[in-house]
């Protein structure tokens, strides 16, 4: 598989403060979700990978570029949306995405049209002659987004893109982010805070801590079936049911509706026919539990 | 599900090279600049010094060609000496430099305004919403980015003083219709586009860095507005008093000449010829003095302005013109002649120092400003 990033024993300090702990990873192409706690790397990592700062040592390539030394040429291929609300002053919108094109080196004519093209695929196409100082945080949001991709960049970096957003409008954004990434080809890396963003957008993750890598892998192999953990929903009062378990040695947890159960060594999952059949209980629902991504984020952070 | 769906398309265009990226960045400010209507409308103010510096031209071609539609205007040009008028041609290269330096001169004033007006929103506005981490995330460099801003502050200036200096250079020689006019004053032309990119890059240098120093514009322009006009001020009265300490002196030493005043009125009349003879002496020696004293004053220093007209004088060679012109009068009128029309005749390279000295400030502040905002946060 092409690699999107490459990271080698890359270390990078701010004074007593170690950003990057001799970080190692390879990235593979797709949507990657970039997850950790405050003060983990992420934005240093996406700081070094956009070659705006040197790293203390260590090696990495970016779309298969060094990213110590072809800077400009990485910024070129890449679509930046920074997390701060950030303008080009006393624009409308289609000057300030056509401005960002023509600082990536797209000719002015180009620019306008990519411009025009970009604003209404991010549905702004109705404000596109209105100074973007007017514009809500949704909207900045979405011209963030336009401009970044004006130039149709291989990849793509959003830094906290849902942060401080209505319903609807992170709604929209990931909507825009899943196309671009599932249906148009483009890299992602998805920096974020918000699990089910992430978990919405992208296929792979990497979880930082302390400046090193805690884990990393496609979503669905960490969301990793438990065998002996299963959902079930009986059709009646699911009290007895549980008892039952419990005197067999099984954990058992209610939510809501459903039964958390997780079956003892020495038992196989036929236990939970059995003693349904002996309650004379109907199974609804009977599902192997999976890991969900928070869990997985936490269990990465807890065990650094 | 819509039978076209444009969605997002992809685009295969080329991107042009790294080397006129700052250009980006300089066409965008402009187009910005010149959407407000004081802008516009200063601009066009900005622009009377050089009509009046075009008519000059244009008169001056038909002096030389001794056409019968000028004369009728030669009222206008009554302040020239007559030797001048009888033989254009000799004195060209000293007119038309003074009249480029008039122009400059003027210009300079208003290019201070109008710097004032475009420059102080450059970069201050750019951290006040934040806009680093939008040029900084593309392929721009430090460079770049700060060349670009100046080209901004570099093409409003060009289009008062640089492009009405080629212009009116042009008209000129077309109405002289004399080719000999380019050989003989195409240093004046050179001279005058290299003393408008000296105050372009000066200026805009130093604006940019007060621009970066302050996320506020009114900040900026205010401290802008205090450098230049306090300067000049400061300049004009410390040079008033030094100047006042002298001229104290030279009526004390007027009033020692005057010998006890004569009962006898012819006695009493060679007295005052010898008094007045004395006295005009004494004057004349004055303005030696004063001649003198301005080659070593280093108070205009203290003017950024001053600094800017000293660099222009001797890029255009303005002193030797009146010089030359000076000749035309007796001798003993040409320190008054000199005294009277050139400015402070101390050595134009402490000028050049100061504003070297402020340019590489400037270029510190920047480089140590930008480079601590150029970062996500």
């Amino acid at each position: 598989m092409q690699m999107l990033f490459h990271f080698e024993d890359v270390t990078k300090t701010y004074g007593a403060v170690t950003a990057l702990n001799n970080l190692t990873l390879s990235v593979p192409e797709g949507a990657v979700g970039l997850l950790g706690p405050n003060g983990s790397g992420k934005t240093t990592m996406i700081r070094s990978l956009l070659g705006l700062i040197p790293v203390d040592k260590g090696t990495g390539e970016i779309l298969g570029m060094d990213f110590q030394r072809r800077r400009l040429e990485i910024r070129r291929a890449v679509g930046f949306v920074p997390e701060d609300e950030c303008l080009f002053p006393r624009t409308v919108g289609v000057e300030f995405v056509g401005y960002a094109g023509e600082l990536v080196g797209m000719s002015s004519k180009d620019a306008l049209q990519r411009a025009h093209e970009t604003l209404d695929y991010v549905g702004l196409g109705e404000a596109r002659y209105r100074k973007v100082e007017t514009y809500s945080t949704g909207m900045k949001q979405r011209l963030k987004l336009a401009s970044a991709i004006v130039h149709d960049p291989k990849l793509l970096i959003l830094d906290e893109p849902t942060n401080g957003m209505d319903p609807q409008g992170r709604v929209d954004i990931i909507e825009l982010a899943r196309d671009l990434s599932h249906q148009k080809g483009m890299s992602l890396i998805f920096s974020s805070h918000l699990l089910p963003d992430v978990e919405a957008v992208c296929d792979h993750v990497v979880v930082l801590g302390g400046g090193k890598l805690l884990t990393q892998g496609s979503i669905q192999q960490l969301k990793q079936v438990h065998n002996r953990c299963f959902e079930v929903r009986l059709k009646n009062d699911a009290k007895p049911f549980a008892r039952r378990l419990a005197a067999l040695g099984c954990g058992v947890e209610m939510r809501d509706d459903l039964l958390l159960v997780q079956i003892p060594e020495g038992h196989s999952p036929n236990l939970l026919w059995e003693i349904a059949s002996e309650q004379r209980q109907q199974i609804r629902y009977l599902r192997p539990q999976r890991s969900t991504l928070e869990e997985v984020f936490l269990n990465a952070v807890e065990e650094r | 599900m819509p039978i076209f769906d444009q969605g997002y398309q992809h685009w295969n265009g080329t991107l042009g090279g790294q080397g006129w990226r700052w250009l980006a960045i300089t066409r965008h400010g402009v187009r910005v600049g010149m959407k407000s209507l004081v802008m516009r409308i200063y601009l066009l103010l900005a622009l009377a010094p050089a009509l009046v510096l075009v008519f000059m031209l244009c008169i001056w071609g038909l002096v030389e060609r001794k056409a019968e539609s000028v004369s009728s205007l030669m009222g206008i040009l009554s302040f020239l000496q007559p030797e001048i008028l009888a033989h254009p041609q000799h004195f060209r290269v000293e007119i038309w430099t003074l009249f480029y330096s008039q122009f400059l001169q003027i210009e300079l004033y208003f290019s201070i305004v109008l710097i004032l007006i475009v420059g102080p929103n450059l970069i201050s506005q750019d951290l006040r919403f934040n806009a680093l981490p939008l040029y900084f995330s593309r392929p721009l460099r430090r460079i770049d980015y700060f060349a670009g801003k100046l080209g901004i502050i570099t093409a409003f200036l060009a289009m008062v003083m640089i492009v009405p200096a080629i212009v009116g250079y042009a008209l000129g020689l077309l109405f002289s219709l004399d080719i000999t006019i380019l050989r003989d004053t195409f240093r004046v032309l050179l001279a005058s586009i290299v003393y408008g990119l000296v105050i372009a890059v000066s200026a805009g240098l130093l604006m940019l860095a007060m621009s970066s120093l302050s996320r506020s514009s009114r900040y900026t322009a205010l401290f802008w507005l205090g450098m230049c006009f306090l300067g000049i001020s400061l300049a004009f009265v410390l040079g008033q008093v030094n100047q006042e300490q002298r001229r104290h002196q030279y009526h004390r030493q007027m009033m020692n000449v005057r010998p006890p005043i004569s009962q006898d009125p012819a006695e009493r009349r060679i007295q005052m010829r010898e008094l007045q003879r004395a006295q005009g002496k004494l004057e004349d020696e004055f303005r030696a003095a004063e001649l003198h004293a301005g080659e070593r004053d280093w108070r205009p220093l203290i003017s950024y302005t001053a600094n800017l007209e000293r660099v222009g004088e001797h890029l255009l060679g303005t002193r030797k013109c009146w010089d030359r012109l000076s000749l035309l009068k007796s001798a003993d009128e040409r320190d008054r002649f000199i005294y009277d029309h050139a400015g402070p005749q101390y050595p134009w390279y402490w000028s050049a120092i100061v504003l070297a000295a402020l340019f590489g400030l400037s270029a510190w502040i920047l480089n140590v400003r930008v480079r601590s905002l150029d970062r996500l946060k």
